[in-house]
């Protein structure tokens, strides 16, 4: 039984997303089509305290559908509210409120994590003891002291990862937004994240995430989306989508009733 | 503080990076070289042998021959009648022609002495020692000096005109350097997305850019223009007469003129850089804007006579009004005009680049 009492935090209602393909990337979609359909109609809730997962295979617009969320791009059609704020109409209260990790965003290889932290911290306007705070508490859960003083330039991918995920929320945002959080992780490393995920939750923030990896769904989220071709095909908490069956045959199951046989 | 923040960034990327650095203050260092190599190879002291003609007398003519032997050089001279003189010198049978008023050495509070000079550099370099020693006098007597240089004859012209040139040369390409990899660099690299997803205010992005960009490239054309002005007295072989003279307010107008147009180029190169999707393809428009400025400033040495419209035209208004100043006169209420125009104009491309900052097809259209 879901809980009557948690509140929406995250509402997206008929999201609607199409990209115009130039000629290069028509080519490499091998489509004839100028559009691309990306995210087609979507529609879901996250409710506060919980964690809430978005799965799909490639290109079934995941990170579309975030990047909407989060105010980088603006939807063609439908809406979607973040703690009731609208991602149209105010962006900047979105933007505020959200913590926001894909690998888009990139951060400049000149500086220091110790540096961008700081940096980061003052675009959101956070107040310098509490930044320090912060930063004393992030750094050293995930290991960053150590290479705090060294160019993100020099970072392997799993340190610039985790120097990404520790400034995407320097501000303590009430909603975390993370595409694909674990991706180019060790399993150590994997296994500090998705434990930090689970700790942010009982903190009682919210977290929407993208995946394709079943296991971390079925170990983390309470709610689950399933989307395939920007659609979404089932949505609710972890035990009804589910059911009797694992994710994966119940992800294979839809799948198969969209797109008939898999090749 | 935000702004603050995004502006101290912009100075520590730049000023922590040595490479940087180097880049931009290079051309002025390469200037210096350059042109004081240049200098000495042509400018090492020549000996001359002066034939000047004199008409009247004066014990003054002795001083000057000190003068000329001390320089290594020697002068032969030829007593001549006004006429004479002036033709032997225009024709270049004599180096120059001296005219003292008569009874000069007992009329000295009263007389004057008239110089007359080719457009050779024997002539030159003879005109500068007499009229040194001339000068010490100068106080009791009046010195009219006449040239029969001509314009092509004499660098020295040539440059003062070229100065404005110069400058908008150099603060573009300073201006390029530092603005293209930094606002057209940080788009192509993702991180001005990383900013973008920030609840900051667009417009302070782009003055968080602009500001400091302004600042470094001032940098950048201060350096260029040093090496200039210190190099110069080396190439020319004498003070270029054309930077001294000057009141302290010419200078500040100068300045004040220069300063105006870094923004608004850094800004143009900023929006140029805003549109494009990488470096490569903003260092392509921003060629074709910056020969755009390169032929204004060279129709502006061309054509002298400008209506006051210019004045509503950036980065030619302060070429034409440099000149002038240049040029000895003090078009002072057209500079300020034109200071703050430029900075109008600067203020609306930064509107500009905020605007484009908030729109989704320049900022993540592929
Ligand atoms: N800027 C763009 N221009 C054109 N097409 C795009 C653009 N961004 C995404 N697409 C297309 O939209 C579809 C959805 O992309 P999206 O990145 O949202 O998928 P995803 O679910 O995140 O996939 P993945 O698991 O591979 O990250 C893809 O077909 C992609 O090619
Ligand atoms: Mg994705």
């Amino acid at each position: 039984m879901e809980d009557l009492f948690t509140n929406e935090i995250v509402r997206a209602e008929n999201l609607k997303k199409t990209f115009t393909l130039s000629r290069k990337q028509q080519r490499l979609e091998k489509t004839a089509q100028t559009r691309k359909v990306a995210v087609d109609g979507l529609s879901f809730s996250a409710n506060r305290g919980e964690i809430y997962g978005l799965l799909g295979p490639n290109g079934a617009g995941k990170t579309t559908t975030l990047r909407m969320l989060s105010t980088l791009i603006r939807p063609d059609e439908g809406d979607a509210y973040i703690m009731g704020h609208s991602v149209r109409k105010e962006p900047q209260k979105v933007r505020d409120c959200v913590g926001f990790l894909t690998g888009e965003l990139k951060l400049e290889t000149f500086f220091t994590p110790d540096y961008l932290f700081d940096f980061f911290g003052a675009m959101h306007g956070v107040e310098r003891e509490a930044l320090a705070v912060r930063k004393h508490e992030l750094f050293s859960r995930f290991g960053i002291d150590a290479f705090s003083q060294v160019k993100v330039g020099d970072l392997s991918t799993g340190m610039k990862q985790k120097v990404s995920l520790v400034i995407s929320i320097v501000h303590d945002p009430d909603v975390v937004i993370f595409d694909e959080p674990t991706n180019g992780l060790d399993v150590l490393t994997a296994k500090v994240v998705t434990d930090f995920l689970a700790e942010l939750k009982r903190m009682g923030k919210s977290v929407l995430l993208s995946t394709h990896i079943f296991s971390l769904v079925e170990k983390l989220c309470d709610r689950v989306g399933i989307i395939i071709d920007g659609k979404m095909a089932e949505e609710g908490s972890l035990a009804a989508v589910c059911g009797e069956r694992s994710l994966e045959e119940k992800f294979f199951e839809l799948y198969r009733g969209i797109k008939g046989e898999i090749v | 503080m935000k702004l603050v923040a995004l502006i101290k960034k912009e100075f520590h990327r730049f000023f922590h990076d040595p490479r940087l650095i180097v880049t931009i203050l290079l051309p002025g260092i390469l200037i210096f070289l350059i042109y004081t190599l240049i200098g000495t190879v042509v400018n090492t002291q020549e000996k001359y042998e002066y034939k000047v003609y004199v008409a009247g007398e004066s014990v003054l003519t002795q001083a000057i021959e000190k003068a000329v032997e001390a320089s290594g050089s020697t002068v032969e001279w030829i007593p001549a009648d006004p006429e004479e003189g002036r033709n032997a010198v225009e024709k270049e049978s004599a180096t120059a022609f001296l005219a003292f008023s008569e009874n000069f050495d007992e009329t000295f509070l009263g007389g004057s002495v008239e110089i007359w000079r080719g457009s050779t550099e024997e002539s030159l370099s003879f005109y500068n020692l007499a009229v040194a020693v001339l000068q010490e006098g100068a106080m009791r007597f009046a010195i009219l000096s006449h040239s029969f240089e001509t314009e092509q004859d004499f660098a020295k012209t040539f440059i003062a005109g070229l100065l404005p040139f110069l400058v908008v040369t150099f603060v573009f390409s300073a201006c390029m350097s530092v603005t293209l990899e930094s606002v057209a660099g940080e788009k192509e690299r993702g991180t001005l997305s990383t900013i973008l997803a920030t609840s900051v205010k667009r417009s302070h992005i782009a003055l968080g850019k602009i500001i400091p960009l302004s600042c470094i490239s001032a940098i950048g054309a201060a350096s260029s223009f040093l090496g200039v002005v210190l190099s110069l007295p080396k190439l020319m072989g004498t003070d270029l007469s054309v930077l001294g003279g000057y009141g302290f307010g010419s200078y500040v107008i100068l300045f004040c003129l220069i300063l105006s147009f870094v923004p608004f180029i850094v800004s143009a190169i900023g929006a140029v850089s805003t549109l494009s999707r990488s470096v490569k393809e903003a260092s392509g428009y921003t060629s074709v804007v910056m020969i755009l400025v390169m032929l204004m400033s060279i129709v502006s040495m061309v054509v002298t006579q400008f209506g006051d419209w210019v004045i509503a035209v950036p980065v030619l208004n302060a070429v034409i009004y440099m000149g002038k100043l240049l040029g000895g006169e003090l078009p002072l209420w057209q500079s300020l005009v034109s200071v703050g125009v430029n900075l109008l104009y600067t203020g609306l491309l930064v509107w500009l680049i905020s605007k484009m900052l908030s729109s989704e097809r320049i900022m993540f259209g592929k």
